[in-house]
């Protein structure tokens, strides 16, 4: 192996299956927050509803922050590979490393696995429920001053997707997530 | 402008320190640390119904396992008080921000002057417990009706010692100014309370520099002479220009113009809603923003200009 593969971000993604088509992912985590600024809650069973959003989260109530772009804002979802890079101070745009915890970033969904840049405009499961992919989330200066800490940069171009759900139901941390059509 | 994360926490232990006076102590139900916060900061505590209100914490800043804060019921207030006393009981679950310090100590002063009206003694026990971690010349003055009317008390004659001066008005002791005593360049002045007691200190060290003297209310700036006019905000970024009538304030034009902005008192007290701006005649009418910022800085919610202003959204 080159030394340009035994970079962390190269060796760890050579070492995981599929590709933009025949990966297959996981949901690790769920969290909603009932308004702009509340702290998030972890849920162990989440309902989501067509056209709506998960059942008790601030955009599903219609109590979220909005940008006044196009967007579908029903789920949001993070890569946890984004997370662990943040972790690792990868690339090093800010001082140091940064622990995000799923409960920190504001995302409802901490996926695994899941490759979210190739995911817009396309439709994909989460366990039975389907969602669409809409607008790449964008880092905010919101989410920097809600933690204190300097996420802007780092989560350029990784900062999630913002998701509309087709077709409802429950999900639970451990759902198996696909893609439906390419 | 700062936006703070609202977290629902759990009343572990309450108690009246005072006929009138509960103080709370709240957990994380979930996490042991809460954030970290410096002696003078408040939180925000949001009711059910959107009202918001601030209190100063008043616990150890060194035991990051819980907040304290003391709430004095005040029959006659905007109700905040009241909803606290009548619907917190050990166990219940509040929403409370994480904190901000408008009131920060300075480390500039080799000589302290705390001096505190009844309820307003909440930011300085915390103050004089880092005072005398650090070995900090201090002394407190505390006013009150008496002593079973003063709020802490017992916790400040513990942390205080000899550094308490108690000025208990039914013992007909009542504070003078005058005992601040003379101008001294090393000695900083602390003033939380009534705005009757902040005037009558801020009068009395008038000559004093505005650094040296430093004060926080937790009441509306009222001044019936003020006459609203209507002026016009331009958004830096945008270009967009907004009509401010008389009767609705910047906070209340730009979050119609779909500006998703932080605030919480609304009235000019809390520092939530500042924000940059680039020219213009701003009228302040806030009671947060020290004249050292206020040639860039306002507060959405109270502060007007005249004719027009940009805002560095």
């Amino acid at each position: 192996m080159t030394e340009a593969f035994a970079h962390p971000a190269g060796s760890i993604a050579v070492a995981k299956p599929g590709g933009a088509t025949r990966w297959q992912g996981k949901l690790l985590h769920i969290h909603v927050a009932p308004s702009a600024s509340y702290e998030m809650e972890e849920l162990q069973e989440a309902e989501c509803i067509a056209g709506r959003g998960i059942v008790g989260d601030r955009y599903f109530e219609g109590t979220g922050t909005y940008s006044p772009k196009p967007d579908v804002r029903e789920v949001t979802l993070i890569e946890q590979e984004a997370l662990d890079a943040l972790s690792r101070n990868d690339p090093p745009l800010q001082d140091g490393p940064i622990t995000l915890e799923p409960r920190d970033h504001r995302r409802n969904l901490t996926v695994i696995g899941v490759p979210l840049n190739h995911l817009v405009g396309r439709r994909f499961r989460v366990g039975d429920v389907i969602l669409r992919g809409g607008r790449l989330n964008f880092p905010c200066k919101y989410l920097e001053e809600l933690l204190g800490l300097p996420v802007f940069l780092p989560l350029y171009n990784r900062s999630g997707l913002n998701c509309g759900i087709e077709r409802g139901g429950i999900i639970r941390p451990g759902d198996v997530i696909e893609l439906l059509d390419q | 402008m700062t936006a703070r994360l609202i977290m629902k926490l759990r009343v572990e232990k309450m108690r009246l320190t005072t006929p009138d006076v509960l103080h709370l102590q709240l957990v994380h139900p979930l996490r042991p640390v809460l954030p970290e916060w410096s002696p003078g900061a408040h939180v925000d505590l949001r009711m059910p119904d959107g009202r918001v209100r601030q209190y100063s914490l008043c616990g150890d800043p060194d035991d990051r396992s819980r907040y304290e804060i003391a709430v004095k019921r005040e029959a006659g207030g905007r109700g905040g008080s009241i909803w606290v006393h009548e619907n917190l009981r050990e166990g219940s679950e509040v929403h409370i921000s994480t904190p901000r310090n408008n009131l920060p100590l300075s480390d500039k002063g080799k000589h302290y002057v705390l001096i505190a009206g009844g309820i307003g003694i909440t930011p300085f026990l915390s103050m004089a417990r880092m005072l005398k971690r650090q070995d900090k010349d201090f002394t407190l003055h505390y006013c009150a009706r008496s002593a079973e009317q003063a709020p802490l008390l017992a916790e400040l004659q513990d942390v205080c010692g000899k550094n308490l001066q108690c000025w208990f008005s039914a013992d007909r002791r009542r504070f003078d100014p005058a005992a601040v005593g003379p101008y001294d360049e090393n000695t900083h002045v602390y003033i939380c309370g009534p705005q009757r007691l902040l005037d009558a200190v801020q009068s009395a060290l008038s000559a004093w520099p505005e650094e040296q003297v430093h004060g926080e209310v937790f009441q509306m700036t009222v001044d019936e002479n003020f006459k609203p006019e209507p002026f016009e905000a331009t958004v830096a970024s945008t270009g967009q220009r907004l009509l401010v009538p008389a009767d609705k304030s910047l906070l209340d034009v730009l979050r119609a113009n779909d500006f998703p902005l932080p605030s919480s008192c609304e009235m000019g007290v809390c520092g939530s809603c500042e924000c940059g701006y680039r020219d213009g005649i701003v009228l302040h009418r806030d009671k947060v923003l020290p004249t050292s910022k206020r040639q860039d800085r306002l507060m959405l919610c109270v502060s007007r200009a005249r004719v027009s202003v940009t805002l560095d959204l």
